[in-house]
């Protein structure tokens, strides 16, 4: 047994903190807010590590990427959650869009897309949730018919739809057909942002700019080869694409960081936190490396090929949990500092606690509420199929 | 990274496991109640037969890791013995060790050895002996009161006690929330099994999430014993607090889902409950772990992706 990431990893670990110590500024807190310049940081980032063959660095070659270890690819997720994910919206891109074309996309869909997402050059948005479809994702309506002309015709509406005003494509579920069974005839398309009948309309949120937008098409003309996978069996991709989803994010790295941040930034004054506080600040340390051995054992399970729902459900679960958990340590160490944007007089560590609590409160919402996790976890309880 | 338990750990824990079921399992606990005796007469000669009291745990990583599969069946089963002490002790010929509360020193199965080893948390060591009969009480069935007689000068393994009763916790947890599937599963209620109610299956999902978590992070936790000396305490603290927190979750989730029948001692759950209570009280229960740890980090830091623990610091200044 060895927990030891090897010496590449930590190697790539020390690289990704020097070049975010050289290249981002001091205080960056992601490319979601209302500064352009923001966004443009983070394509400048992407060109950096994509140069420097650390943007799909588990990717196979042959897909552009740098074909190494998950572990290598698992350094990378800590390192750029932890700093505010300065890989923008590129890292859904890397993270499923991009293993979803492999995985089901045809030489010529692979051909085009991957370079592009490996090389930095674009950004992905997701068109799955719509009002009536959340965590019920199979009920959707949006509709792609048959196009006399050839290819399909998409009308529907998205919502949720994070990043949709950054983004160049779209991966769209839309139903192509009406069976008994919802989650049968559903089809993936990649469509891109500028074709004629996308709008796309913001909503002001609490997570903060950029992160919610309602997606309108309105018969959106897409051509045959834009098909992600079969049609009618797009729930399968669906389901790839989650799975992949659930343990993209590393949010027990951020915990982690801020844990740590905000008690040197308290310096002295840590010792005025009421000590139950404290005490709960102790154990939210405690249950991160909880988190980050859990979604371990989900990276080693993905690595050898034998990942299921229930085991990646169950590191959701821990990761999403412990993110709210140091959000809400974190905001009541600040105090009255808490509220915070990073412009005010008396700002810590640049807003980055009151953007982390704002964030974390989706996340047991976002990419399957805990709610779903749950149930497929206990699912599996019952079959007496878990660990 | 390899994050598999060597194949000679999962052996050996399974044959453990085999010996405990085949000797009787829960009932060994449940019986030994009146029956003191069956400790000695029964427990210890199938522990003789498996090699467990000659598991020498310092020697290297795969040996802990089986000492660690040993304490987490005897946990199962609440197995009537103090398996983690003997453990901890060292060696064959050395007295047991035990964690104790310097103001009220207390043992589990105290009575089974003459001279016992008995530690503070902050490392300070006593010589010790039992003092009467066991308490007999419904939650310290076989506590007993210790007798403190000389300072000893020689250390005892408190991160490895530590260490090993998470991992005899651990398998408490595992066993309890196994046997509250099963009875959510067989168990008719509205026309149908309690397990169809959202409500009984978030539970589940919730314990099962708490008994994941624990154990790789016990996995986790025996390993850096061995690669981050500097750290043995600390990181010793957070597996027990997180065990601690683990524990109180997932029996409570499991005596609600059991209804009355869990609280009756002809079912393995009543005994369980009861039998793990001294694991997880008498040196230290949650709040003070908590503390302890807390005060540990403040000394020697928590190693983490961004703090760096004192052994690393160390290796860093090398």
């Amino acid at each position: 047994m060895d927990y030891d990431l090897g010496a590449q990893a930590e190697g790539l670990r020390l690289r990704l903190r020097q070049l975010v110590e050289e290249r981002l500024p001091e205080g960056f807190l992601g490319a979601f807010t209302d500064d352009p310049e923001d966004l443009a940081i983070t394509q400048r980032f992407c060109k950096l590590l994509a140069a420097e063959g650390l943007l799909a660095k588990a990717w196979p070659t042959e897909y552009g990427g740098g074909g190494s270890s998950v572990w290598e690819q698992t350094v990378v997720r800590e390192e750029m959650w932890a700093h505010h994910e300065p890989r923008g919206p590129q890292y859904m891109g890397i993270n499923w869009v991009g293993p979803a074309i492999m995985r089901f996309g045809t030489p010529e869909q692979q051909a085009q897309h991957l370079p592009a997402i490996a090389a930095g050059d674009v950004i992905w948005c997701q068109g799955f949730s719509e009002p009536d479809a959340g965590s019920d994702l199979a009920s959707l309506a949006t509709r792609a018919a048959p196009d006399p002309a050839g290819g399909w015709r998409i009308t529907g509406q998205k919502v949720w739809t994070s990043y949709a005003l950054m983004a160049q494509w779209c991966i769209v579920a839309a139903r192509t057909a009406v069976k008994a069974v919802k989650h049968e005839g559903i089809t993936m398309f990649l469509v891109p942002m500028e074709s004629p009948g996308i709008t796309v309309r913001p909503i002001p949120n609490l997570l903060g700019p950029h992160h919610l937008n309602e997606l309108f098409l309105d018969d959106v003309s897409v051509g045959p080869d834009d098909v992600l996978g079969q049609v009618d069996e797009g729930w399968s991709v669906i389901r790839e694409a989650l799975k992949f989803e659930r343990i993209g994010i590393a949010r027990y790295a951020r915990c982690d960081r801020l844990l740590t941040l905000v008690r040197q930034a308290l310096g002295e004054r840590w010792g005025d936190v009421p000590e139950a506080l404290r005490a709960r600040w102790t154990r939210a340390r405690v249950h991160t490396r909880a988190a980050m051995v859990l979604a371990y054992r989900v990276v080693d399970a993905q690595a050898k090929g034998i990942v299921n729902d229930a085991d990646a459900s169950v590191a959701r679960v821990a990761a999403t949990l412990c993110d709210q958990e140091v959000a809400e340590v974190l905001l009541e160490a600040l105090a009255a500092q808490a509220v915070d944007d990073g412009h005010t007089r008396h700002h810590v560590l640049h807003g980055a606690v009151e953007d982390h609590w704002r964030y974390a409160q989706a996340a047991t919402v976002a990419s399957g509420t805990i709610e779903i996790q749950r149930m497929l976890v206990a699912r599996a309880a019952l079959a007496g199929e878990t660990r | 990274m390899n994050l598999e338990l060597p194949e000679t750990a999962i052996d050996f824990g399974a044959s453990a496991e085999g010996a405990f079921t085949d000797a009787g399992g829960v009932d060994l606990a449940r019986r030994a109640e009146g029956q003191p005796g069956i400790r000695t007469e029964v427990v210890t000669p199938v522990l003789e037969q498996l090699g467990a009291l000659d598991l020498q745990v310092a020697d290297d990583l795969d040996t802990a890791l089986a000492a660690g599969e040993l304490c987490r069946v005897a946990g199962r089963c609440a197995l009537p013995y103090p398996v983690m002490a003997v453990l901890a002790s060292g060696a064959r010929n050395q007295p047991p060790a035990a964690l104790v509360d310097p103001v009220l020193p207390r043992a589990d199965h105290g009575d089974l050895f003459p001279r016992w080893r008995l530690a503070a948390i902050d490392g300070a060591v006593w010589d010790g002996r039992p003092e009467g009969r066991p308490l007999g009480t419904e939650l310290g069935p076989f506590v007993v009161d210790m007798a403190v007689t000389a300072v000893d000068p020689e250390p005892v393994d408190v991160p490895m006690l530590l260490t090993l009763s998470a991992w005899q916790t651990l398998g408490a947890l595992e066993r309890a929330l196994e046997l509250a599937v099963e009875h959510v599963t067989t168990r008719h209620q509205f026309g149908g099994p309690l397990s169809r109610f959202q409500a009984v299956q978030f539970q589940i999902a919730d314990a099962t999430v708490a008994v994941q978590s624990l154990r790789e992070l016990a996995h986790f936790t025996l390993w850096r014993l061995w690669t981050a000396p500097l750290d043995r305490l600390v990181d010793a603290l957070a597996l027990r607090t997180y065990a601690l927190e683990s524990a109180h979750g997932v029996l409570r989730i499991c005596h609600q889902l059991h209804g009355a029948i869990g609280f009756c001692d002809e079912h393995d759950l009543s005994i369980l409950s009861r039998h793990v209570q001294p694991l997880l009280r008498l040196s230290a229960g949650l709040e003070a772990t908590t503390e302890q740890l807390m005060a540990t980090i403040d000394h020697t830091g928590f190693d983490s992706l961004f703090d760096t623990g004192a052994t690393a610091r160390a290796a860093q200044q090398r």
